[in-house]
């Protein structure tokens, strides 16, 4: 009897041994084949020219695009401010927003120079998770990077990005808020249009 | 005058200052605050005040909306507190009291930076190579010791005060008075990031407000408190006793730090659409993630 449970116990945690391990995995996966890529194009020497930059910008975005969720970063920037738009509102709002944050990831990503990725372990929680990375660079610094995820389908996409403790999407609520409360939407979107333009 | 009174007097002496200039060109001027909230509520006239507004940032340099805009907050927090309580803990921010004071000295650091230390430090990175840049900046890390191991000790880390005085040992001998981080390097004695402010919240002492330094940039009152009592743990202010050598050193260290991260202000900038209120947020949300730690 008492072997029969020991043999049990050992079964029932070998399989949820597996069954974590197997499920630990995928958030950290995504985010690896993701960093993988992006590095793959950023030190690809045949896109080192300068007439390339253009098509390495735009490999670069597929790759993020792919792998971000930009509906719910909308969702969770504008907050309460959501539920006021209309749906083709929504729409713009998203595109425009979506291209902001692929710039702003283009612009971190280019200045590449060797710095490592290191993969610190992921929490997963139902359908959401998150995975710590840690960046070290040849300047001797650390930068510990977050990445919030969830699950859509078969699909693990990023809804938001923390650096050094500092998330993207709070920061960018806290900034529209601020100017939606202060003037208007329409001025925060001529704002958000003015700057997706002249970045480009 | 020690050089501690003198660098706390020549700080609270700007920030005075400022709310001084704030407050005259406020009071010749008129109660330009009250006009634009009202008309706010108008939605006929929100886009165009809008445009206002946000050139607005530019006008408040000179003062045109005042004193009595904080004032007025403190008694009656309007908008972003509101705000922040409906989107629960995720809204949390910093109260703001000061908002058209520290827009002023925002610009005025940003201006520092752009015309001043930028230029500066790019120089300087033509003429140093980036190893020597980092090693210096090390040097300069392993002195202020005495800073991180009391902020440890005030907040009964004393294993983190143990690694600090380890690695202070280590790097100041292996490592070359300390421009080698040889203790993270190889027996992994990571630099303990704490500081009295640190110490402060743990003491459970409340941010207060915040406060865009002049010089200094982001702080709160609690961790503009804890910078004027670094003065008395840091031992570059008793080595170098002379002020203007002093600030010369301290010039140095500044300008070392900020040819190696040149870009990552920029780049801040560019992401945001409101540069203040995202550095306000990104201030108080690295502090946050600081003290968890």
């Amino acid at each position: 009897m008492r072997s029969c449970f020991r043999w049990g116990g050992f079964t029932l945690l070998i399989i949820g041994f597996m069954g974590s391990a197997a499920l630990a995995g995928e958030p950290t996966q995504a985010i690896e084949k993701t960093t993988d890529k992006i590095i793959g194009i950023v030190t690809d020497p045949a896109l080192k020219e300068p007439d390339k930059s253009e098509e390495k910008a735009e490999r670069i975005r597929k790759a993020v695009d792919e792998r971000f969720n930009w509906e719910e970063m909308s969702k969770r920037t504008l907050a309460r401010h959501w539920q006021d738009r209309t749906d083709a509102q929504k729409k713009r709002f998203m595109e425009l927003f979506a291209k902001l944050l692929e710039e702003t990831y283009l612009d971190k990503v280019e200045g590449y120079s060797g710095e490592k990725v290191l993969y610190e372990g992921e929490q997963v929680d139902g359908s959401y998770a998150v995975v710590a990375v840690k960046i070290v660079t040849q300047k001797e610094t650390e930068i510990p990077v977050k990445y919030k995820l969830k699950k859509e389908g078969n699909e693990w996409r990023v809804y938001d990005i923390s650096i050094t403790g500092v998330s993207l999407i709070n920061n960018y609520r806290k900034q529209f808020n601020s100017i939606i409360t202060r003037s208007s939407y329409e001025n925060l979107m001529e704002k958000l249009k003015g700057k997706v333009e002249k970045e480009q | 005058m020690s050089i501690q009174q003198r660098y706390v007097g020549f700080i609270l002496g700007c920030f005075l200052g400022g709310l001084v200039l704030c407050h005259g060109t406020y009071a010749a001027q008129g109660p330009a605050w009250h006009q634009d909230a009202e008309a706010l509520t108008h939605e006929g006239y929100a886009h165009e005040l809008s445009r206002h507004r946000y050139t607005n940032t530019e006008q408040k340099m000179s003062g045109s909306v005042g004193a009595p805009v904080m004032l007025c907050q403190v008694a009656e927090p309007v908008g972003m507190e509101e705000d922040s309580e409906m989107w629960g803990d995720e809204g949390a921010s910093i109260p703001d009291p000061l908002e058209p004071l520290n827009r002023v000295f925002f610009q005025f650091n940003d201006k520092l930076y752009f015309w001043v230390l930028k230029p500066v430090s790019q120089g300087y990175a033509q003429v140093v190579p980036e190893p020597a840049r980092v090693s210096i900046r090390n040097f300069f890390s392993n002195l202020v010791m005495p800073i991180r191991a009391v902020s440890c000790l005030l907040q009964g880390k004393i294993e983190g005060m143990g690694i600090e005085v380890l690695r202070f040992a280590v790097n100041t001998t292996a490592g070359f008075a300390g421009f080698q981080d040889v203790a993270r390097q190889h027996l992994d004695l990571p630099l303990q990031d704490e500081d009295l402010g640190q110490a402060f919240a743990f003491w459970g002492i409340g941010p207060g407000f915040y406060i865009d330094l002049p010089f200094l940039g982001p702080s709160s009152l609690r961790g503009a408190v804890g910078w004027a009592g670094q003065l008395y743990l840091n031992p570059l202010d008793y080595m170098v006793k002379d002020v203007w050598a002093n600030i010369g050193v301290r010039g140095y260290d500044v300008v070392n730090k900020s040819s190696l991260r040149i870009g990552e202000y920029e780049s801040f900038k560019r992401a945001a659409l409101d540069p203040y209120v995202a550095l306000r947020d990104a201030y108080y949300q690295y502090r946050i993630h600081q003290i968890e730690k």
